[in-house]
């Protein structure tokens, strides 16, 4: 080539360079993919549709070791779950062609997890319904489970609508009270004289250690209820946010004060916003000891909620139907959880440094 | 020098300022009997030694801190709490991380709650210090020199009448420090307001003030005051450069043996 068309050509490629993201940087680096590397990503992307056709025979050819009605309700799930993920995978294969191939890449991450969750199940029906190695029914395979969830899927929402309910009333204000008691604790003295005491005798006293006196003396069960998830939370919350708030640095308010802040803007717009990732551990944190607070609660004397239901059902022997719940409780504390590091990440999105 | 602006005079009168040692039941004496007075128009440097009290000066001006004995008067006022007329820059940016630049910027007009004309001022702040790209950005995202300039720029934008410089350039590099020098000298000369500056580099005492008040330690007082008669820009290496720095450096017992 002439040295004039060299160049240019480094030129034209300087410029490229200039307009570029980050993704697209990525894909400028990243070495072309030898043919074994591709064969095995398409391996591992269709091994989830293997594994589940895997235990879709397992289910269907092996014999039963004990009696299984309404079969093919297992079937039927299963099915939709390699639908679905075979729905995903075409939908990832369009969007790579058309060059977006951020959920192409996603699938492919995730995909060996959904294969292995499809051996589990495997597994897990052979250990059960094949041979009995685990003892129906008191670990039911997942045919029971999913029947007892056909069977009594109105119960179980009612009940996850009292868990709920339970949960939320009691975690907000919980919240709500740690934030102020924090917050006040935090940053007056005065007000920290007066509630320190207090947090330090009620705050070591474990949640569950309060259910039998406020069985007894709560004029409700679910008012008791709700006031030991508040307490929980209450402490969890006040203990964050005091921390948060006394770990602001000194210079960040006399930046504030200089620049015109008031007192109550100081504690709104300085003290607060700083101290928010240690507040919001602090939630992350309530809601976990919320979670075990209202299952105990439940089990112990409330006469409502998946908890409840869970004893009820195992006192009739149901145990196909104490999983359920189970898998009901273990769904919606999942949830729980993730909405609340979704809001996490949102509200703390500035804690993102400069891209290493 | 315009006369559209209010030109305002700081005193300080025999202030003391004591502080209570953490560590023992003893106190620190950071000033003694400190006595002097700048106008609007000044650019005044404070070196010295550490512990000569020189920061503990800017944060009596500033009303972060009262004096033990005397008084701070601004036009024969006495301070009595922090104002953003008396604006204040840290050596460190203290740029609040959960704001973006741009908020980071008008966080004190927000504060004041003064609306009008906040969304132009913002934009003249951002313009100064060529962070346009980066209003959206946050802090975190920003590197040490730029940090410093919204710091510069977001007490700026209150227009103070005193501007009060700790150490602002002390964490940046040689080069960044020196563009910075100029970047403040520009705005300086913009309104000629009162700037007073703790610097650890006589240098930079020399270059950008127009007087030089030199401090020593234990107990904390002036020594010098010594005013620097050049215009600006100034040449580092020039002659009489060199000899406002072998004079302050003697007042501070760094001499050599020809001064």
């Amino acid at each position: 080539m002439p040295e004039s068309k060299v160049k240019s050509k480094r030129n034209a490629d300087v410029a490229l360079l200039s307009g570029l993201t980050r993704r697209q940087l990525k894909e400028l680096e990243e070495k072309e993919k030898t043919p074994a590397q591709k064969t095995a990503e398409a391996i591992i992307m269709i091994l989830p549709l293997l594994c589940g056709c895997i235990a879709m025979a397992e289910y269907v050819i092996l014999p039963n070791n004990s009696r299984n009605s309404k079969p093919w309700s297992y079937v039927w799930v299963l099915g939709a779950a390699m639908c679905i993920y075979l729905v995903c995978f075409i939908v990832s294969l369009i969007r790579r062609a058309r060059g977006e191939k951020q959920f192409y890449e996603k699938l492919r991450y995730k995909a060996p997890r959904y294969a292995a969750l499809f051996i589990f199940l495997a597994v897990y029906d052979y250990l059960t319904l094949k041979t009995g190695t685990l003892t129906q029914p008191f670990v039911p395979c997942m045919n029971y489970i999913i029947n007892a969830f056909l069977v009594d899927y109105k119960m179980l929402a009612d009940c996850t609508l009292n868990t709920l309910k339970l949960l939320f009333i009691g975690y907000s204000i919980g919240v709500t009270l740690g934030l102020i008691t924090g917050i006040a604790c935090g940053y007056s003295k005065k007000a920290r004289y007066w509630l320190d005491p207090i947090i330090k005798f009620l705050g070591p006293i474990p949640t569950s250690t309060w259910i039998p006196i406020i069985m007894v003396v709560a004029t409700s069960l679910f008012g008791g209820a709700v006031f030991i998830i508040a307490l929980g939370s209450w402490f969890a919350v006040t203990v964050a946010s005091l921390t948060g708030i006394s770990n602001v640095g000194k210079e960040y308010f006399e930046a504030a004060r200089t620049l015109g802040a008031t007192n109550r803007q100081l504690v709104l717009h300085v003290a607060i916003p700083h101290a928010m990732p240690s507040i919001l551990q602090g939630c992350t944190q309530a809601m976990s000891s919320s979670c075990v607070a209202i299952m105990i609660a439940e089990m112990l004397g409330v006469k409502s909620g998946l908890g409840w239901y869970m004893t009820w059902q195992t006192g009739w022997a149901s145990y196909d139907k104490s999983f359920a719940a189970l898998f009901v409780i273990c769904f919606i504390f999942t949830l729980v959880t993730n909405g609340l590091e979704r809001i996490k990440r949102y509200l703390l999105r500035w804690q993102n440094g400069a891209e290493k | 020098m315009s006369d559209d602006k209010k030109k305002v005079c700081l005193k300080l009168e025999n202030v003391s300022k004591v502080f209570a040692k953490v560590e023992s039941d003893g106190v620190t004496h950071a000033l003694q009997d400190v006595s002097t007075e700048m106008q609007s128009g000044e650019f005044v440097s404070l070196v010295g030694p550490s512990g000569c009290g020189k920061s503990t000066i800017l944060r009596l001006v500033a009303g972060l801190i009262t004096p033990t004995l005397g008084r701070v008067t601004v036009d024969g006022k006495e301070v009595d709490g922090p104002s953003p007329q008396r604006g204040l820059v840290f050596q460190n940016p203290t740029l609040f991380p959960w704001l973006t630049v741009e908020k980071n910027i008008s966080f004190s007009l927000d504060m004041q709650g003064a609306a009008d004309g906040k969304a132009e001022k913002v934009k003249h702040m951002l313009e100064i210090t060529g962070l346009e790209r980066f209003k959206s950005d946050y802090p975190a995202q920003l590197s040490g020199g730029m940090a410093q300039r919204v710091a510069l720029v977001r007490t700026l934008i209150n227009e103070p009448e005193i501007l009060l410089l700790d150490e602002p350039l002390g964490a940046l590099d040689a080069f960044t420090r020196m563009n910075m020098q100029d970047e403040i000298l520009n705005i300086w000369t913009q309104r000629r307001q009162l700037a007073l500056m703790v610097t650890h580099s006589i240098d930079e005492a020399v270059y950008m003030g127009t007087r030089v008040l030199v401090m020593e330690a234990n107990p904390g007082r002036i020594v010098a005051d010594i005013r620097i008669s050049e215009d600006f820009p100034r040449d580092r290496s020039s002659a009489s450069f060199v000899e406002y720095r072998n004079e302050i450096l003697n007042k501070l017992h760094y001499g050599g043996k020809n001064a």
